[in-house]
């Protein structure tokens, strides 16, 4: 007998009795999944679960191409978990960001014996919430990005981001302001001392690394 | 900076992690390590001057078995809790084992009153003992949350009140082996503030122990 054409619900059927597949995350993915529609239809539920744990147990054992590609694969359903607890879309994708460094982070801690969903979905509440108290923004972010600095010896990315980042920003300010920068913040000389290199008073030191430090922080921290 | 910029960062230069233990292999490593320490301890003091006599006592038993089974519970529940994933009602494990430890005590409590009459309420001080559950107990939360130090960044409040609380138990079970308390309540009485303290130390304190270890 021929085998019938493959339909969305005669798959759903037997896959939904998998066991370990009923997870405790239903609120987050049915919606979410619901949302994502357009893209199930292309490959089932199972099936996908089953290929993202295999991703992700590969990204474990340090392969960095399914690494990309289950994170790239992973990003409409990160972005559906955060714009539903965040209005703001641009919080919202700060949100999602948190929760990529948070998962980077913890990587080592997802079992592949089970479904790779409700982990990943469980770190993005967690993100989507924080950023909702507002606490990230603050405290959450930072502490991200700094605990992140560690990952990876020579993949430091986020902090080479943020130094590609500052250096950018830096090299838009005024030729005043930089040299003030660079004698004062970075070289950390005194003001006397940065006065005489310079040739520039202390009093328009001063201004200008203020100045400086000010144009950063709206361009770093502030900016959408 | 663009999300999709940021995964090509995350992955390059992708390091190979090692997967984490189960929940049950990380519990048993903890166990170990308690084990040890409380080794440790029992070398130093010595045993109980009436441990024969001691291990007659049919209340004492029960008591020193609620104790491990809180031991136990709680650090299996906070390794449990310090992956992503799992339900937070791990952190409920617990309870149970907590309410027959403290029924063992205020049964033993009862039982004196019966047997001593008003005299078994006086409660005097055990600052060894107090010191004794802390002193052991607060550098077993620093390992357990080391232990758990990856849950930093998700839940690391409860995680650590579960690990002080199986801390806490394990150093009133390495008390009991040591010391003689001649009165239940003041076994109730000092182990519950040495327990409660611990816990809560290792609550207040634990996440930002974790976020130390984690970096």
């Amino acid at each position: 007998m021929p085998t019938p054409p493959v339909t969305g619900q005669a798959l759903s059927g037997p896959a939904s009795g998998r066991a370990g597949a009923a997870e405790d995350d239903r609120v987050t993915s049915d919606l979410v999944w619901d949302g994502l529609a357009g893209m199930s239809e292309a490959e089932e539920r199972p099936a996908r679960d089953a290929r993202w744990s295999q991703m992700m147990a590969r990204a474990q054992a340090g392969d960095a191409r399914a690494y990309d590609a289950l994170l790239r694969e992973c990003l409409p359903l990160l972005r559906a978990i955060c714009r539903r607890r965040l209005s703001d879309p641009a919080e919202a994708e700060d949100a999602v960001q948190d929760t990529l460094l948070t998962l980077h982070r913890v990587r080592a801690t997802y079992d592949p014996a089970r479904p790779f969903r409700p982990w990943i979905a469980a770190i993005a509440e967690r993100r989507a919430l924080d950023r909702g108290r507002g606490v990230a923004r603050g405290l959450s972010r930072h502490t991200v990005l700094e605990a992140a600095e560690h990952v990876g010896a020579e993949g430091d990315a986020e902090r080479r981001l943020d130094a590609a980042e500052l250096r950018a920003a830096v090299g838009e300010l005024p030729a005043s302001q930089r040299t003030a920068l660079q004698l004062t913040k970075i070289e950390a000389l005194s003001l006397a001392e940065a006065s005489a290199r310079s040739g520039m008073s202390m009093g328009a030191l001063k201004v200008a690394t203020h100045r400086a430090i000010q144009t950063l922080r709206r361009k770093i921290g502030k900016e959408p | 900076m663009r999300t999709e910029e940021l995964i090509t960062q995350l992955s390059r230069g992708l390091k190979p992690v090692h997967r984490l233990p189960s929940p049950l292999a990380m519990l048993g490593l903890w166990c170990l390590f308690c084990a040890g320490v409380i080794g440790a301890a029992l070398l130093v003091s010595g045993l109980r001057a009436d441990f024969a006599a001691w291990l007659m006592d049919g209340f004492d038993l029960y008591h020193l078995m609620s104790a491990a089974l809180v031991a136990l519970t709680a650090g299996y529940a906070a390794f449990q809790l310090a992956l992503p994933d799992r339900d937070q009602r791990w952190a409920l494990l617990p309870v149970p084992a907590v309410v027959g430890w403290l029924v063992t005590m205020g049964w033993g409590c009862l039982e004196d009153l019966a047997r001593l009459g008003p005299e078994a309420l006086q409660l005097g001080i055990s600052l060894p003992c107090l010191g004794f559950i802390i002193g052991l107990g607060v550098p077993m939360t620093v390992a357990i949350v080391f232990l758990t130090r990856h849950a930093a960044l998700l839940r690391p409040v409860p995680v650590a009140a579960l690990g002080g609380l199986s801390a806490a138990a394990f150093a009133s079970l390495g008390l009991t082996l040591v010391h003689e308390l001649n009165a239940a309540v003041m076994v109730l009485v000092w182990h519950g503030i040495a327990v409660l303290v611990v816990t809560a130390l290792g609550a207040l304190a634990g996440p930002l122990l974790m976020q130390r270890a984690a970096v």
